[in-house]
């Protein structure tokens, strides 16, 4: 098992977030966390990654617990993730923000960068190639030398996907990779994730795009009001009673309620 | 309205980018910020030139004042600019470091290059000491916590009459040679000074334009992605707070040597403020900025002075309101300080 999550609740203060969930997650597959808004998912990610830990239960990331380590020390383990709400570094250019990514490959530090020691010069050509290596994955290289700030959404998650791949992930976590792109894009990120999986990169997504979801996923974990309410592949989730009703029931309500 | 054959062109253009992209030499990262070193070169004629062009002693002693003040607002730049804080107490660092060596050279004989070292490391346990407590040196509190320092070593320098002789100031602290020449107030001092300050510009750009550097700059920009790929991020923000002591405490040490006598005016609240004033001005993390700023501030000290000899409304407290309208204006007018008016067409390139 490459990842488990053994009875965990979160609480931020009289709301709970996730109730006593539980599930694990087999290395080489594409898991997908799904249900409606305020299911809990982005808490689940934000626990897995280590952005805060749970309040109660544990999580176990081959083998070793994880829940109480700082976030910094989760990603050297093998976890890295995007952002729901993009977060990429603004003010550099795409190639720069994905040699950050490489940055727990480095070596050298602020003594022997602050004397250029050859090390440091041919450290700092090793980034740049494999950097390279990482937009050309994604298909960004031909913007490698642009400002981060102004790219298109789209070239964001994309960007954002090759930082988070070049930290060497085992497992790799999607927060809604595919939001705000359009029809085309979301084809061709399904791609890009298959041809993750393809190199032994197991991912856990949090998806609202249905189709991307039920295309690529191998197995998918349902969220209802914190709890997990299903768990199976892609056709026994889509023939879940329960599924149905809580999902479509709340996704009735969530668009009269937001009069979207 | 783009054609077909506009996206063709396009593609094309972007395609043969690349290709040549793969003949560039070897070592020229583009899309890399690096150091400008034609820049670095200029600045070293300059600091060259001086002293031919302008011999009058004054002058040069004002000239040697801001290459000292540029050393701090160095650190200071790094520390703003790179870790995203604000230090209201680098007076109090530059004090340390000033006392530090006039204290161990005058009252124990130590030699000024021995105590050097104390001067810089003293300052360093300091910052480590107050970052370390404040463990992850987030929001606010670094800016509080060093203003809170910065007072305290300031009443101590002050009151602790025994060590430091009090509010009269410490006389008497020896001048200091190098190879058997005595290194004086004037032009070998000035030398000497400008020396050290380019060695902390070079090894200051070194570190900028490193992967250190750009870590540093994604804190700034994102502090939760950056840890999420694996930067430890308290430990950056901890390094530079800790190099920008080292910077004043540096700082100190050359202000006591070449003064005969040092006093903790020199170190208050007020230089503190100075000295964010200089970094400010030229633009946070901006090691140019920094120095533009120094030399700029330091500028003005002169001017006022020399209207004061002509006018004896005009005092040195002149100085403060100037200080304060220069910090206002450059907040309301060029909230990215000097460097990013020079630097507004070269996007991206410090």
């Amino acid at each position: 098992m490459l990842l488990e999550v053994r009875n965990v609740t979160k609480k931020f203060g009289g709301v709970v977030a996730n109730k006593d969930v539980s599930f694990s997650i087999e290395q080489g597959q594409i898991v997908g966390l799904i249900g409606p808004n305020g299911a809990g998912k982005s808490t689940m990610f934000n626990m897995v990654s280590a952005v805060f830990p749970p309040t109660i239960g544990e999580i176990v990331f081959e083998g070793k617990n994880i829940e109480k380590l700082p976030n910094y020390e989760v990603s050297r383990l093998g976890i890295a993730r995007t952002f729901q709400n993009i977060k990429i570094f603004k003010n550099m250019t795409v190639i720069e923000n994905v040699m950050v990514g490489l940055h727990i490959h480095t070596r050298s530090s602020m003594l022997s960068a602050a004397f250029f020691s050859p090390r440091t010069r041919k450290e700092e050509q090793i980034l740049y190639e494999t950097a390279m290596e990482y937009l050309k994955f994604v298909g960004l290289e031909g913007l490698y030398d642009q400002m981060s700030s102004s790219l298109p959404l789209g070239a964001l998650r994309l960007l954002e996907l090759a930082r988070a791949l070049a930290t060497k992930p085992k497992l790799l976590l999607l927060d809604e990779i595919a939001a705000g792109l359009n029809h085309k894009e979301t084809k061709e990120m399904a791609r890009l994730i298959q041809q993750i999986k393809e190199k032994g990169i197991t991912v856990f997504v949090v998806e609202h795009d249905m189709d991307l979801v039920m295309r690529i996923c191998d197995k998918i974990i349902v969220l209802d009001q914190g709890s997990k309410i299903a768990e199976g592949t892609p056709k026994e989730i889509q023939n879940n009673e329960d599924v149905i009703s809580a999902y479509l029931g709340a996704d009735i309500e969530e668009k009269a309620g937001e009069g979207a | 309205m783009l054609g077909k054959g506009d996206y063709d062109r396009m593609k094309e253009q972007t395609s043969s980018r690349l290709f040549l992209s793969r003949f560039r030499k070897k070592g020229n990262l583009k899309g890399v910020q690096q150091t400008n070193w034609i820049r670095f070169c200029g600045f070293l004629a300059l600091v060259l030139l001086l002293p031919i062009l302008v011999n009058e002693s004054f002058y040069l002693t004002k000239a040697t004042f801001a290459g000292i003040y540029s050393i701090i607002a160095i650190g200071l730049a790094l520390l703003m600019g790179y870790a995203g804080q604000i230090s209201l107490g680098q007076a109090a660092f530059y004090g340390v470091g000033s006392y530090a060596t006039a204290i161990l050279t005058t009252t124990y004989g130590w030699s000024p290059w021995l105590s050097l070292l104390i001067s810089i490391l003293l300052p360093a346990l300091l910052a480590f000491i107050m970052g370390y407590t404040m463990s992850r040196l987030s929001g606010y509190y670094l800016a509080m916590a060093t203003l809170a320092f910065g007072i305290i070593v300031h009443v101590l320098l002050l009151e602790w009459r025994e060590v430091t002789k009090g509010a009269s100031g410490f006389y008497g602290i020896p001048s200091m040679s190098l190879f058997g020449y005595t290194l004086s107030q004037g032009v070998s001092y000035y030398y000497f000074v400008w020396g050290i300050v380019s060695l902390v510009v070079m090894l200051s750009l070194n570190i900028v334009h490193s992967h250190v550097g750009r870590v540093l700059r994604s804190i700034h920009d994102s502090e939760i992605a950056s840890s999420s790929v694996g930067v430890e991020t308290g430990k950056y923000k901890m390094q530079i707070f800790i190099l920008s002591a080292m910077l004043a405490g540096l700082a100190g040490w050359l202000f006591a040597h070449m003064s005969y006598s040092i006093s903790p005016s020199s170190f208050s609240l007020d230089a503190s403020i100075i000295f964010l004033t200089m970094v400010v001005l030229g633009g946070s993390g901006s090691i140019w900025g920094a120095v533009g700023g120094a030399i700029f501030i330091t500028f003005i000290s002169v001017v006022v002075h020399n209207l004061g000899e002509q006018f004896t409304f005009i005092t040195s407290d002149f100085e403060q309101v100037i200080y304060g309208l220069i910090l206002v204006c450059v907040i309301i007018f060029i909230p990215h300080g000097l460097s990013a008016l020079l630097y507004r067409r070269s996007k991206g390139s410090y």
